[in-house]
């Protein structure tokens, strides 16, 4: 079992390293980070602020959108281009498909957070400044986020068109983003509104968990640039994510092993 | 009477298939109630026009696609079966691979989810591309092969798990007379190692050329199943003789030796033959060294 899902893992890893997109992002995340060079020089002795902010939202930005990219596109092509059908008419469950083909991505997307990371560390050497620890775990959490946007992707995918499920994870990836924000709106709505708003609030993944820095958790302000949260959370962040990423998988497994390859 | 479940290596029973259009929710039956079975040890071709229900048949088979009636078995497993696909080599029609692999890199992943260990995928995968002729290919991404040597290597990857039963759908579809011969002895070839080899064309010239036996599907509805030619019984013999042979010397050695002649027919060159003779003296006199005529 583990040596299919790794095939399939490894397979679209080559694949996705082939997507020249990729790198066109990966410059995109260099000239967002010279880009907070040139804006930090603008502000008042802020250099190191600014870069922190601009290079952590590129990466969180940037991230996101590329796991959206790969996720609705590379499980598509497989059915589109028909090389799915030398694959499961193999012995290889299609839940071990779905897996694998993530697996590939999440390595893909890893290393591209790696590199983003690398690109706003030597971004704030050229500061002056340097790595911190709570920009640390700030990189480890959006690659975090990543990796749950990767899966809502795949999930989507699994059943509808490129162009329907980019929309639907852009959507969920948003909505996910300030589900807080629309938690506090309907405090002040009627209490239907907002039990519905709960509801739908619910099966959203809250991917607000991993963008902290600038929010109140527990009556404290967290920031990058103060008291940031404690590896506690993260890893408690961390392990909320792979709930999703099982759980959306496992949606995206059932779709998927009841599709016919025509 | 019926055969003993062991002797198939398909059974397929009132197999059925309707799909719905699109938007309109039309439907369209692409399998009506098909039956048929494959023994142990055969080629069997699946003949129909374009359309007929061939592909969904053989795609229903691999677990590409659910039946929405009736059953099958592969190997005795009923589908869909991962036990049965570990057993069975499969072909897409018009096969599409990735196509930023090389050729050993694409049996190397077909290996992997069969389940190869790893030297003994090495070595498999080798015998193969020299087998399909891709040895001078091994440098070049999938990217680059014609047509005719996409098919080869998608032959080359439905054989790397060593299979029981080979399931090829329209393999000499797109080869030229060359491509098709070397993949017909490829069949034949097969079925004299104890494999099953079942394809599917439209092709009736490579039917009749290979098959023991035949079904036709029209209309996703069986119309016939049968034997292409009558059976090899123990002892027959066919002997081809060169064009200068003594025909009658050696049908007297033949009785002298208490053989008995059943058929002496005269064989006329075929114009595959014409073409695979046209196509060696070419072969030839490129290799020839310059100024020799």
């Amino acid at each position: 079992m583990l040596g299919r899902i790794w095939a399939i893992a490894l397979n679209t890893f080559r694949e996705a390293a082939r997507i020249r997109v990729l790198y066109g992002i990966l410059v995109l995340v260099v000239a967002a980070n010279v880009l907070a060079l040139v804006v930090g020089q603008m502000s008042v002795h802020e250099e190191e602020r600014v870069a922190r902010d601009i290079g952590l939202a590129g990466i969180s930005l940037f991230g996101s959108l590329t796991a959206i990219f790969l996720g609705i596109l590379l499980l598509y092509t497989e059915v589109q281009r028909r090389t799915i059908h030398a694959i499961v008419s193999k012995p290889i469950e299609r839940w071990e498909f779905v897996v694998g083909k993530y697996l590939g991505m999440a390595l893909v997307l890893t290393v591209l957070v790696g590199l983003f990371g690398l690109a706003m560390t030597g971004m704030l050497a050229w500061q002056g400044g340097g790595m911190t620890v709570a920009v640390g775990k700030a990189i480890v959490l959006s690659w975090m986020e990543v990796l749950v946007v990767a899966a809502i992707a795949i999930f989507f995918s699994s059943f509808s068109t490129p162009f329907l499920s980019g929309i639907f994870a852009l959507g969920i990836w948003v909505l996910g983003r300030v589900t807080p924000d629309i938690q506090n709106a309907t405090k002040s709505a009627s209490a239907s509104i907002g039990a519905i708003a709960n509801v739908a609030l619910r099966i959203i993944p809250d991917v607000h968990v991993y963008a902290v820095s600038g929010r109140t958790l527990d009556g404290k302000f967290t920031s990058i640039h103060g008291e940031f949260v404690a590896w506690s959370y993260v890893g408690l962040a961390g392990l909320h994510g792979l709930g999703w990423i099982v759980g959306l998988l496992a949606f995206a497994a059932v779709l998927f092993h009841r599709r016919d390859f025509a | 009477m019926a055969r003993h479940v062991a002797e198939l290596a398909i059974e397929v029973i009132d197999l059925q298939k309707t799909y719905r259009t699109p938007f309109r929710r039309k439907k369209v039956e692409a399998l009506r109630g098909v039956s048929f079975t494959v023994e142990r040890g055969q080629i069997f071709g699946f003949v129909g026009p374009n359309g007929a229900g061939k592909t969904t048949t053989i795609r229903t088979l691999m677990g590409l696609i659910r039946p929405t009636g009736g059953s099958a078995k592969l190997l005795g497993h009923a589908i869909p079966s991962r036990a049965a696909r570990f057993r069975v080599g499969f072909l897409p029609e018009a096969p599409y691979f990735y196509d930023y692999l090389k050729i050993d890199e694409l049996l190397d992943l077909a290996g992997r989810l069969f389940g190869v260990p790893g030297a003994e995928r090495k070595r498999r995968a080798d015998a193969l591309i020299e087998r399909v002729g891709l040895d001078r290919a091994r440098g070049q991404s999938l990217k680059k092969f014609s047509k005719g040597m996409l098919q080869r290597a998608g032959l080359a990857q439905a054989l790397m798990n060593d299979p029981e039963l080979v399931v090829l759908d329209e393999p000499m579809s797109g080869l030229d007379p060359i491509g098709r011969k070397e993949v017909r002895d490829l069949i034949l070839e097969l079925r004299d190692q104890g494999k099953t080899v079942f394809f599917s064309t439209h092709i009736l010239s490579d039917v009749e050329a290979i098959t023991d036996q035949v079904a036709i599907i029209a209309r996703g509805q069986l119309t016939a199943q049968g034997a292409t030619k009558p059976r090899r019984i123990g002892g027959e013999l066919t002997v081809t003789l060169p064009a200068d042979a003594d025909v009658d010397a050696w049908l007297a050695r033949a009785r002298d030796l208490g053989g008995r002649v059943v058929v002496v027919a005269p064989r006329h060159e075929t114009l595959e033959d014409l073409f695979m003779r046209q196509i060696a003296s070419a072969d030839d006199s490129a290799a020839a060294p310059e100024g020799r005529t």
